[in-house]
């Protein structure tokens, strides 16, 4: 036994392949384990090399599956978008969960601290965002996000976007005649509103961030002069969605519902409801962001899945569903629920970043001057 | 005279059963005293461990900001001061108090009446009763909120109505008032009243009333001396919990409220809540003096029913209560009824099948009725799991009923036959979660179960250990004033015959407090098919629940569609709530 040892270290063959082993259990022994399939996610994510979607592929294969945690709506656009993937790589299942913003991240936050990775994907105007302060996001390329400009998308490879959403003031065309119909935000302030308008209390689609814009494109001074007088308006709040802000004003409790997403008007003005949209410029506009999990499980997949969700491919079909798709050479299906379509110009995207950072002040300034 | 009859009626049961049956019972209890404290001490130490890790978390919240990760930060007294200066502005107090109070006074009021004629008169149409309440409990909160604010709302047909009835030019009622406030949440708990006082009614002994009417006394004059104060355990019971709920209550303060600027305490807290990253501090700490205060209301209830005896009406003798013959005024006591049913069932749930029926919300015109559609049921059945959503949610909701009556049933014994010392503490125990903020304690759960190392996360378990946390004040209210009423020389005489603790819990307490547990189960059945705010965080995509399923399209579908799902889940959980009823109503005649 001793004998056939030697003669094995003899044979130069065989100690060259001693040696590799030695070294290949060194190198797991310090968790490093190079060109074996067992990358870390970071690798994966930040890889840029000309056989990645090789890799992407193989890797993808053998984990089968990518977890989503979403905002968006499910019947309308998360399934669509599954379908569609799953029609794209068939050996591969979205597994999604639905939640608001607070709740999804409260969720995975919790998950992580007690090591429990069960999300890819997560997604959320401003979800990613809370996600990435608490350091749970991983920095990812996608040769999607060279077609993006560079409000829509993170300087630093955070996050990038599948779609936008468009604020406007909702009117009940039985109360509002079109002559009278508020063009600007001073027409807001007009006398004749008083007491006629409601908004939402939601923080990521009400009245904060409508203040957001305010201050952002008048200034400080003349936009708070401005809410001033809009408070004298005397404006409904409800904590109820904006969705449900348009349908009150689609029954007729209230003519005009202010900061609506245009889509939601058009989508009701389509079936025969009494209503329509005026954008006031600038429009505000958030971005729905979509990042990839620290620890992701399956971050091949989830790659894949980012690839797809911000191709032209992908973001056909949320133009399909009826969504506003981010991509620039991507149109919404009714053209003119973005900027350039014809009824705006300018829209004012309010970065997750600055959405994080500036909407406690936002909605301190909403509880103390509209509330109080 | 009344009065003199009921106490000396009062101290001659005593006497009479007192002093010979307490010394069989130290015996009997002596003999039985294994069982019986085995599964107290295993009652009580499943309470503390559902209601301790919440409370502690609670209290951690209003005294710690909490980083983005859940993780606590610094130690504060922030939170507190900020409640205390917000209790100095005296309006949003005024219009707590008056809410909360006015909501507990309606509720009660407008339940007790419907009880007392379902049960104590000969009034027809007596069943719509129980189906009312069923019925209406079973709608979801926030679409029989909704349906309300369309009925009533500026250009809602009520409105519509009145203003060409009494010839006004604009609106004649404004809901979003504190007079809309109260009556929304008043309607939405007197289902809650009904099942609670009705079975305190039908638990009525007989003999009181019967001396007092052989005295002279008129039947007013019965009924507020004899049979109300008889059932003031039961009424404080309602009471209380009506109160504590809309003291805290966000919702429809929120919904109602707010758009009438009418602020309440909890308004603040509510957008507050909305700041990144999201701190429950606020919460945390307005529910730790709520606590103090319902310490302070329970022991004060705790030292007046302390002399139980004079609560018990069920006795050895027959206690089925007589009926009251209203004579002519029976008719209009059936008409209160159906008006109740109208007000209460029919209204809110037409508004909602009427927009249900349409591709967006149009007031009740004929030219809506050319506009009807199946489309928001289609959209509604389509919703992704739907029918395991509904599977979960009835074997949650059955689970946690049978879970938390069962439960509590041994935690009120425990209460009212036992002299064991602070035992008012067991008491508030099983009161506090219901002063838990629902999104704090689910939070609570949620991080307990992803570190101790139970398998539960992500299981419909989570779901379960959490709504019978959180249902078991509603249970211990609903056994609690049942058990008061069933004196205890039913239980002694049982011993005496030789039965044992846990023979004599099964065939004399459970069947005579009947009424009482089967309306806290069905109740409690109905109520965690509502909950959502614990729902929303501990669901996961395996486990989807209903009313998680309704919050979602709440927060993003059009009403219509919201309205669909609403109507089929109600029908489903009603018609389970009638066959529960005609089962009930059967075995409950048999033991009689």
């Amino acid at each position: 036994m001793g004998n056939q040892g030697r003669i094995v270290l003899a044979n130069p063959n065989c100690r060259r392949v001693a040696v590799s082993v030695i070294f290949f259990l060194l190198c797991a022994w310090c968790g490093f384990v190079p060109s074996l399939g067992a990358a870390s996610v970071e690798d994966i994510a930040l890889m840029n090399r000309p056989d990645r979607q090789k890799i992407l592929l193989e890797g993808a294969k053998k984990e089968g599956k990518v977890s989503w945690y979403t905002t968006l709506i499910v019947d309308q656009v998360v399934r669509p978008v599954k379908d569609a993937f799953e029609k794209e790589y068939p050996f591969l299942q979205v597994e999604f969960f639905r939640g608001n913003a607070e709740r999804l991240v409260q969720k995975m936050l919790a998950e992580y601290q007690a090591k429990r990775y069960d999300v890819d994907i997560i997604d959320g105007t401003v979800s990613p965002t809370m996600v990435r302060r608490a350091g749970y996001l991983q920095r990812y390329y996608s040769p999607m996000l060279a077609e993006y400009p560079a409000e829509l998308k993170d300087a630093q490879g955070f996050w990038g976007t599948t779609n936008l959403y468009f604020f406007a003031t909702g009117y009940n065309t039985r109360m509002v005649k079109p002559n009278e119909v508020p063009k600007t935000y001073e027409d807001l302030a007009n006398p004749r509103w008083k007491g006629q308008m409601m908004w939402s209390t939601s923080r990521g689609s009400g009245a904060p961030i409508f203040i957001g814009t305010i201050l952002n494109a008048m200034g400080m001074e003349a936009g708070k002069a401005y809410l001033q007088k809009l408070k004298a308006q005397n404006i409904a709040k409800t904590t109820a969605s904006n969705r449900q802000v348009l349908d009150l004003t689609i029954a007729g409790e209230y003519p005009l519902a202010l900061q609506i997403f245009n889509h939601h008007a058009y989508i009701s003005k389509s079936a025969g409801a009494p209503v329509d949209w005026q954008p006031h410029e600038p429009v505000t506009a958030t971005i729905q962001t979509i990042a990839l999990a620290k620890s992701a499980a399956h971050p091949h997949a989830a790659m894949l899945f980012l690839d797809f969700a911000m191709s032209e491919k992908g973001q056909k079909v949320f133009q399909q569903s009826n969504y506003l798709p981010s991509h620039p050479k991507v149109p919404a299906k009714q053209v003119d629920l973005k900027p350039g379509g014809g009824r705006f110009k300018r829209a004012h995207y309010i970065n997750p970043d600055a959405q994080y950072d500036k909407g406690n002040e936002w909605v301190d300034y909403f509880n103390n001057v509209f509330v109080k | 005279m009344a009065k003199q009859t009921s106490v000396a009626y009062e101290y001659s049961l005593k006497s009479v059963t007192g002093s010979a049956a307490r010394r069989v019972f130290r015996l009997g209890a002596a003999r039985h005293f294994d069982a019986a404290t085995v599964v107290m001490i295993a009652v009580s130490l499943v309470t503390a461990y559902l209601v301790l890790p919440p409370l502690y978390s609670v209290v951690q919240t209003s005294l710690f900001t909490t980083k983005l990760t859940g993780e606590i930060d610094q130690f504060t007294f922030r939170y507190y001061e900020n409640l205390i200066s917000e209790l100095r502005v005296v309006g949003p107090f005024l219009n707590t108090l008056y809410f909360s109070v006015g909501s507990a006074l309606l509720a009660t009021l407008l339940g007790g009446a419907v009880a007392w004629i379902v049960t104590r008169t000969d009034a027809p149409l007596r069943a719509l009763g129980y189906f009312t309440a069923f019925a209406s409990f079973g709608t979801p909160f926030i679409l029989y909120t909704i349906g309300w604010l369309l009925l009533l709302g500026k250009a809602g047909p009520v409105n519509t109505w009145l203003k060409v009835l009494l010839d006004q030019p604009g609106p004649v009622v404004n809901v979003y008032s504190l007079f809309g406030m109260i009556f929304i949440e008043s309607l939405l708990w007197s289902p809650f009243v009904f099942l609670m006082l009705a079975a305190a009614f039908r638990s009525m002994d007989p003999s009181l009333e019967e001396a007092s009417a052989a005295c002279g006394a008129r039947v007013w004059q019965t009924m507020r001396r004899v049979s109300l104060r008889l059932m003031l355990p039961a009424f404080f019971s309602v009471m209380l919990l009506i109160f504590i709920r809309s003291f805290e209550s966000f919702e429809i303060p929120a919904l109602v409220g707010l758009p009438g600027d009418i602020r309440v305490l909890t308004t603040s807290i509510y957008l507050d809540a909305q700041k990144l990253p999201p701190q429950y501090g606020s919460a945390g700490a307005f529910s730790v003096l709520l606590m103090f205060v319902v310490a302070a209301t329970l022991y004060l209830y705790f030292r007046v029913t302390r002399e139980g005896e004079r609560f018990h009406t069920i006795t050895g003798k027959g206690y089925r209560p007589a009926v009251i013959h209203l004579g002519r005024w029976r008719y209009l006591a059936g008409c209160g009824l159906f008006f109740y049913f109208l007000i209460l069932l029919v209204l809110p749930f037409l508004i909602i099948l009427w927009a249900s029926l349409l591709p967006f919300y149009m007031q009740p015109s004929f030219e809506a009725i050319a506009r009807f559609t199946w489309k928001n049921y289609l959209t509604a059945l389509n919703f992704p799991k739907i029918t395991d959503s509904i599977k979960n949610s009835i074997y949650l909701g059955l689970g946690s009923a049978s879970a938390v009556m069962a439960l509590t049933l041994f935690a009120s014994w425990l209460l009212v036959r036992t002299k064991m010392r602070g035992r008012w503490l067991l008491d508030l125990l099983t009161t506090m979660p219901l002063l838990f903020p629902g999104i704090v304690m689910g939070l609570a759960i949620l991080r307990f179960y992803l570190f101790v190392p139970i398998p539960v996360y992500g299981t419909l378990w989570i779901l379960l250990i959490a709504f019978v946390t959180r249902y078991i004040p509603y249970g211990i209210r609903y056994t609690h004033s049942g058990l008061l009423q069933l004196h205890k020389e039913l239980e002694e005489a049982s011993y005496v015959a030789g039965a044992s603790w846990l023979h004599s819990m099964r065939r004399i307490v459970l069947p005579l407090i009947t009424p009482s547990f089967l309306g806290g189960w069905i109740f409690i059945f109905l109520l965690s098919a509502k909950e959502l705010s614990m729902s929303v965080l501990l669901v996961s995509p395996q486990t989807p629940v209903v009313s998680v399923a309704i919050f979602e399209l709440w927060e993003n579908a059009q009403v219509g569609e919201l309205a669909a799902f609403g109507v089929i889940w109600s029908v489903i959980l009603v018609s389970i709530a009638v066959i529960y009823y005609v089962i009930a109503r059967r075995y409950g005649v048999q033991q009689s």
